[in-house]
């Protein structure tokens, strides 16, 4: 692999870009390939097997051929409702574990820079938030602020938005009226049955790096079920 | 659904190179039976066989960087080599898993 192709790699893996790098095998050529494009020079005549790989984000040599092909795909988006104790423990695993962090908190001693640095932190109610983010379905909900105020909001727009893990910070007690709000704004009780809450696998410690722990180890169970 | 799971070996590449060192990355093209760690994974080994990230569980690492620093002081620019149980040396390095693994081993230059 050339310096320039390195270098090319790493650029596009922090703008967020998904890309794939074809690798001749017998003489080790590499190439930047992105979707939609044609793969250039003596990769051309593989473009529907690379294509294919793209599709299914494979990693593979394609058949009968000496080709490699390694996809990127972006990290997965996870936005968290509440810039607390256990968010910075949350952020810590979130690195080794590729996920991209964004927090919201209206509450300013709690959503300072200092306390988070290196991450998005919005500084707003999740309403005015979250027309700064961009979500799909493949987005992840951790609300933690236990206070209605500001999660439910942000878990109404995560249901309205099909986000594909919800959870909530809270005891049985505070699930429950939590759940008797939702459906009160007219949520229907798949959809409310989808919120895990209280959040997190039961691992039994309650510090806050324990309960980060849970909480990003069933983040981790859901995106491999989904 | 699936996380990219970046081990960020690549941006390790970049400071290495960046710190005048010759770099090889190794990368696990294909596996067959039960192999430890996926095909995409990676690892570098500078000319000091200092190394970062994994191939295996700890099985072929080592001969991994005996082929890498041979690569550098040949001066070739890539190899495939593939590791059995039926492989002799691999059996020495302990592919204890039962699987069978192709590495790609280059230069970056």
């Amino acid at each position: 692999m050339k310096i320039k192709t390195l270098e090319e790699i790493l650029k596009k893996k922090s703008s967020k870009t998904e890309f794939a790098i074809l690798t001749n095998l017998e003489n080790g050529d590499s190439e930047i390939y992105l979707p939609g494009t044609s793969p250039k020079g003596e990769f051309s005549k593989y473009a529907d097997e690379i294509e294919n790989f793209f599709k299914s984000k494979k990693n593979g040599v394609i058949e009968n051929s000496e080709i490699f092909v390694e996809t990127y795909i972006k990290p997965i988006k996870v936005i968290i409702v509440g810039a607390v104790h256990i968010a910075q423990y949350l952020v810590d695993f979130a690195k080794s574990l590729n996920f991209e962090i964004s927090i919201i908190d209206p509450r300013g001693y709690f959503a300072s820079e200092q306390r988070f640095p290196d991450i998005k932190v919005i500084n707003k109610w999740p309403k005015e938030a979250f027309e700064e983010i961009e979500t799909n379905s493949s987005t992840a909900l951790i609300a933690l602020t236990h206070d209605p105020k500001i999660d439910d909001p942000a878990l109404q727009y995560a249901l309205k938005n099909k986000f594909y893990y919800i959870g909530a910070l809270g005891s049985k007690k505070t699930h429950e009226n939590r759940c008797q709000r939702l459906a009160e704004a007219g949520f229907t009780n798949d959809e409310i049955n989808s919120i895990h809450g209280p959040i997190g696998i039961k691992l039994g410690g309650k510090s806050a790096p324990e309960i980060a722990l849970s909480i990003i180890a069933q983040l981790v169970s859901e995106t491999y079920k989904k | 659904m699936k996380n990219s799971f970046d081990e960020k070996i690549l941006d390790e590449a970049q400071d290495w190179i960046n710190a005048n060192q010759k770099v090889v990355l190794a990368t696990v093209i294909q596996t067959w039976g039960s192999s430890p760690r996926q095909v995409g994974s990676r690892m570098i080994v500078n000319e000091k066989g200092d190394f970062s990230g994994s191939v295996s569980g700890g099985c072929v690492e080592s001969a991994v960087v005996s082929e890498c620093l041979s690569l550098i002081k040949d001066n070739k620019p890539c190899k495939k080599i593939e590791f059995k149980v039926s492989n002799e040396s691999a059996w020495e390095v302990g592919l204890a898993c039962g699987g069978e693994i192709a590495v790609y081993i280059e230069q970056i230059h």
